[in-house]
């Protein structure tokens, strides 16, 4: 009776873990470490509300697989002789997922809405006037064109359209908002739709087979060829990487973001793949510059030399990173030999620089966090102790991480093991760090010739010329170590051996010309 | 009863009261807020500024008690921060996930537990009882997580029998929804059973050492009717207490299980609330997890005389 019951008990699990795999058999199935906030583009938003909202909408302009700007919606961009006036073609046959066709009307539509202040759209500060740039119209002369005029030429406008974190300037149906105004869903043009969002659980995308991509054989960031290889795609929301692991190894997930720990066991497994790839997040450690302590220049250099670059950021990463000590990051246009030249490992080095700063024994407190996501842990454990090898009295702080962005923001620490999001063009990356302290106490770099530089750079079109103005930056920031950057961030994915077309890339995943094999 | 149960609740209030202040003061005593969580590292003080006037966070932290405590008053424990989706029906969705794993697990915990408790005590000494307790304490030193990962592994991996990840509703799909609950009860359910094999059988050798037992026992009753009728329904009191406390803090939230099978529960919308600073959902959970605690432990104690006459609700 015992076995007749065990065998019935097994049978019905069998059954119902077939059924399991045969829904999954037609999807493809990638992980994200928690939920999308919501589908508003550039609204409420974070990575991951980005990684799953660009599957749906796309915007004029997007990045390349380089980090450099180019159409999308676009057919094509015209710049004004006087470098103020954008004229954007628009690409024809292309339509939204209601089926109607996109026309300069509902791009003006979306620009209205997004510089209403009531849309609360993240960029709009960076595109009112209140952060220099301005966009003084917009307007659509015909049914394919849109027209937008700025108060002065900017180098950057394109890649502020593009930036991921404002959506992307998402083009959307006007249906996308309810009759009051308020957030529906997003009704846009890209390879996917919006299907069922289960909150905190999953959410479903829905090929769109009316979906036209942009020109190119092949995907290129956000642009080149852009299918959905498959009709249904779903982003789990699992927030333990022991679980993703798990998923992976089960065959019940296909795609994820895995931790430098986990990549060499899920490469050794026969059934899946590690891809990896650099992304223009920057890791390392900030220094207050104000602080009594490090405001000495010959200090903060000591600190730099006392820190064995590789062999820190080859533990951090297992093996995966390499060493970056500049703003710029490694796979940008703009990082050339100049950028090459970082932090030179020498303790003795140190040890004199120490001695020529007076310094006297004071502690150096690092603040770091234990998120899964950031080596700020492991990379301040690592520096404390090859600081304290050259005789620095480091100590560490461990916060969790809402109490550590907060001190960040108060300028309240000495020195913090940090992550800087992802910037493409180095003008923005170099932005993020500096600024006046008085005005904004998270800035650490305030060199005025530095940020005299720096406004240039936003300004100068010419790639030459700003690759000038970059490597003085950079020169200058290694002299003046106002921050240790130690490494670029490592993309690692690991999918499924059925799962093909898999490619990291600046920490998005992306869905679109992606296969699976049934 | 009814005036013993209305007396209770009344009693709550003023707890429920100081658990509302006191929430609702430390949450904001912690340094960091969801504006800043949520514009990163690129806050700049204009923005953040701004974000911080629309969330209302801005106000003094009067107003703003009073803004929250007034719509609470009205059953309205507000919205979201993160999600924009209105607070109590959000913990009601969640709660109702958690509560199938917890009152199920319990439920065959105690089924499991307290017979083998009460035999261990019964046969005290004896190779049977040092059994049962090793294998309570065993279960009970066991940290959940890795006791869920172990059965991933194993149920999930190497047998293939149970999915690894997801969670799928029950009402969606009857079958699937089991398959899917089948691993994170059994987690709590091993780990319950220590609990509760330890205290059945600690409170029936209580009882068992008694004189009215050597009565019973000296008047010819058999064995099973001394430990049922006798034995156990007064033994029973001091672990249906633990059953309560047991029951109220797992539905206060079993936040590791569900991280660990991607559950999404009461306890993982708690946890997730606290690292984004969702001051309404945090301040809400709390207090519901609260009034679960009260209202579990008030059920449990009007539960008394059914056991044990002796105990009346007067």
């Amino acid at each position: 009776m015992n076995r007749i019951l065990a065998s019935a008990f097994a049978l019905a699990l069998s059954a119902g873990t077939f059924q399991v795999h045969a829904v999954q058999a037609q999807t493809l199935t990638a992980v994200l470490n928690a939920d999308m906030r919501s589908s508003n583009p550039g609204v409420n938003r974070d990575d991951n509300t980005d990684t799953v909202v660009l599957h749906i909408v796309e915007g004029l302009v997007g990045y390349d697989e380089g980090g450099s700007v180019g159409p999308l919606l676009a057919e094509k961009v015209d710049l004004s002789q006087d470098g103020k006036t954008y004229t954007f073609t628009l690409r024809k046959g292309v339509k939204f997922h209601n089926g109607a066709e996109l026309t300069s009307a509902d791009v003006l539509w979306s620009w209205t809405r997004y510089m209403d202040p009531k849309t609360d759209w993240r960029c709009l500060g960076d595109l009112d006037g209140r952060n220099g740039l301005k966009v003084v119209s917009a307007t659509a002369p015909d049914a394919n064109t849109f027209v937008m005029e700025l108060n002065a030429p900017n180098a950057l406008f394109l890649d502020t359209l593009a930036r991921t974190d404002c959506g992307g300037t998402a083009i959307i149906h006007k249906d996308s908002v309810k009759a009051d105004g308020s957030w529906d869903k997003p009704i846009g043009t890209g390879p996917f739709k919006l299907g069922e969002w289960k909150r905190g659980q999953s959410i479903q995308l829905l090929a769109y087979e009316g979906y036209v991509s942009p020109k190119g054989a092949t995907r290129d960031g956000m642009l080149g060829s852009k299918r959905p290889l498959v009709k249904e795609a779903r982003f789990m929301v699992i927030p333990d990487a022991a679980t993703v692991k798990a998923g992976l190894m089960a065959g019940s997930l296909d795609i994820a973001s895995v931790p430098e720990i986990d990549a060499a066991e899920l490469k050794a497994h026969p059934k899946l793949n590690v891809v990896t790839g650099t992304n223009p997040v920057r890791h390392g450690m900030i220094i207050q510059t104000r602080d009594p302590v490090l405001k000495n220049v010959k200090l903060r250099q000591a600190i730099a030399a006392s820190i064995d670059f590789p062999e820190l950021v080859a533990n951090v990463t297992n093996n995966l990173g390499q060493p970056n000590n500049s703003p710029i990051y490694m796979t940008s246009k703009y990082f050339g030999e100049a950028e090459k030249q970082g932090f030179k490992y020498d303790p003795a080095l140190a040890k004199k620089l120490l001695q020529e700063a007076g310094y006297k024994g004071e502690k150096i407190t690092i603040l770091a966090n234990k998120r899964s996501t950031a080596p700020s842990f492991n990379t301040a454990v690592i520096a404390q102790q090859m600081m304290q090898a050259v005789g620095i009295n480091a100590d560490i702080e461990v916060l969790e991480w809402a109490t550590q962005l907060d001190r960040y923001n108060k300028g309240n620490y000495q020195m913090e093991a940090f992550s800087y999001s992802g910037r493409f063009d180095p003008a923005l990356g170099f932005e993020q760090i500096s600024g006046p302290k008085d005005k904004q106490p998270r800035k650490v770099w305030e060199d005025p010739e530095a940020l005299a530089l720096i406004d240039k750079s936003m300004v100068v079109a010419d790639v030459t010329e700003r690759q000038k103005i970059f490597d003085d930056l950079h020169k200058r920031f290694i002299e003046q170590v106002p921050t240790i950057f130690t490494h670029n961030d490592v993309d690692i994915v690991a999918h499924s051996k059925r799962v093909s077309g898999v490619k990291p890339w600046m920490s998005k995943l992306r869905l679109w010309e992606v296969g699976v094999a049934n | 009863m009814l005036r013993f149960a209305l007396t209770r609740i009344l009693m709550a209030l003023p707890t429920l009261l100081i658990v509302a202040v006191s929430v609702f003061v430390l949450i904001r005593l912690i340094p960091g807020d969801p504006a800043q969580l949520m514009l990163g590292d690129l806050a700049d003080p204009a923005s953040l500024a701004d974000l911080r006037g629309r969330l209302g966070l801005d106000k003094s932290l009067p107003v703003q008690f009073g803004i929250w405590f007034g719509n609470l008053l009205h059953g309205d424990l507000g919205q979201s921060i993160s999600s924009q989706q209105a607070v109590l029906p959000l913990i009601l969705q969640r709660f109702w996930i958690s509560a199938q794993i917890v009152l199920v697990a319990v439920l065959l915990a105690v089924l499991v537990a307290v017979p083998a408790g009460v035999i261990a005590a019964w046969r005290q000494n004896s190779s049977l009882d040092l059994g049962l307790v090793g294998l309570a304490t065993l279960l009970l030193s066991i940290p959940t997580f890795w006791l869920g990962l172990l059965l991933l592994l194993f149920f999930g991996l190497k047998l293939e029998w149970l999915p690894v990840v997801g969670y799928v509703s029950i009402s969606e799909d009857a079958t699937r929804g089991i398959l899917y609950l089948v691993m994170p009860i059994m987690t709590l359910f091993l780990h319950e059973i220590g609990v509760l094999l330890r205290m059945a059988r600690a409170s029936t050798l209580e009882v068992l050492r008694l004189d009215y037992i050597t009565h019973a026992r000296a008047k010819g009753l058999s064995e099973g009717a001394v430990l049922w009728r006798h034995a156990f329904k007064n033994a029973f009191g001091p672990t249906w207490t633990l059953i309560g406390l047991v029951l109220g803090n797992l539905l206060g939230g079993i936040a590791v299980v569900e991280t660990v099978f991607t559950i999404p529960g009461l306890g993982r919308l708690l946890v997730d609330s606290i690292f984004a600073r969702d001051y309404p959902v945090i301040q809400g959970c709390l207090l519901f997890v609260a009034f679960t605690y009260v209202v579990v432990n008030l059920v449990i104690d009007l539960c008394y005389p059914i056991f044990d006459p002796r105990v009346t609700a007067q």
